[in-house]
């Protein structure tokens, strides 16, 4: 399944400027994709003459995915925490992003634990937490 | 009290990613005061249609994460800053763990970044702390780890391990 999930356009603030798009929604797993294009909003202060893409926007691009493949019986979800992330590796402009999204919960809140990759390998390894509706 | 004279010459970032206002006070090797204000001329709001909810203008939860980051970096280079990311020694976040968010921020809120070291080995710093807007706390921040590493391993071919 391909849809495209309107991101700044759409129903909040975010750093992306580019859209995320949803590559696979399989029960509680799910893709994303997102291109770092050259005129993404934020590379002219980070940094200027040497873009890179933020670590917390690869946060933001997770998040994004989160929100677009989040189970249904979860409702409507609310970021609570960053449980953990871990950054292994710079991400330039013309990367394509995919991020693998794996949803469970835990404790009266639904994680979602998710990896970031282009095409150099892992950039970014994350697990974040949720409030939503909790059926377990 | 350090304005933006200061800070440009100790942080790399810039518009629009330049997401520290001004240094209350430092105790170098030790903490740091930092602030920053919202507002809805911020580059994130600018496409949001009418049809977007009051929530829909919170602060971006990884911008607010940003900023308290570039609060540490500042802290963290107190006493050798380096503003190029070309050469010499960079700081880089490696990783972070138990950043809870308590509540919204949002445009006309201004952010009181509180970070303190809280343990430094080598080359590796452990940054806890949170933000307070009002005097609440929006952000508590467990841990956040940052290595300082020579500029070449954020460039395209070279190896980076943080």
């Amino acid at each position: 399944m391909t849809v495209d999930t309107p991101t700044r356009a759409g129903r909040r603030a975010t750093p992306l400027a580019g859209p995320v798009e949803v590559t696979a929604v399989d029960g509680p797993r799910g893709s994303v994709r997102f291109t770092v294009a050259p005129e993404e909003t934020v590379l002219p202060g980070h940094y200027p003459g040497f873009p890179i893409f933020p670590g917390v926007c690869l946060v933001d691009l997770t998040h994004a995915g989160a929100l677009a493949t989040a189970p249904a019986e979860a409702g409507e979800v609310a970021l609570a925490e960053v449980e953990s992330t871990r950054f292994t590796s710079p991400v330039y402009p013309g990367d394509v992003l995919d991020v693998d999204l794996d949803w469970s919960q835990k404790k009266g809140s639904w994680i979602c634990k998710a990896t970031v990759r282009s095409a150099r390998g892992d950039a970014a390894k994350l697990r974040l937490r949720y409030q939503g509706e909790v059926t377990a | 009290m350090t304005g933006q004279v200061e800070i440009r010459g100790r942080l790399p970032h810039r518009f629009p990613m330049l997401l520290v206002d001004r240094v209350l006070d430092v105790e170098p090797g030790q903490r740091i005061t930092a602030i920053k204000a919202v507002t809805c001329n911020e580059p994130w709001y600018a496409e949001l249609g009418p049809d977007t909810p009051p929530e829909g203008f919170g602060y971006p939860q990884s911008l607010l994460v940003e900023s308290w980051c570039q609060s540490a970096g500042l802290l963290g280079t107190w006493d050798d800053p380096n503003p190029d990311v070309l050469s010499g020694k960079v700081m880089l976040f490696g990783s972070m763990s138990g950043v809870q968010f308590h509540g919204q921020v949002l445009p006309g809120d201004v952010l009181e970044h509180r970070v303190r070291v809280s343990r430094a080995v080598g080359d590796t710093v452990i940054f806890e702390g949170e933000s307070l807007v009002d005097g609440q706390p929006v952000l508590t921040v467990a841990s956040v780890v940052v290595a300082m590493r020579p500029a070449e391993v954020l460039r395209p071919g070279e190896s980076a391990s943080a």
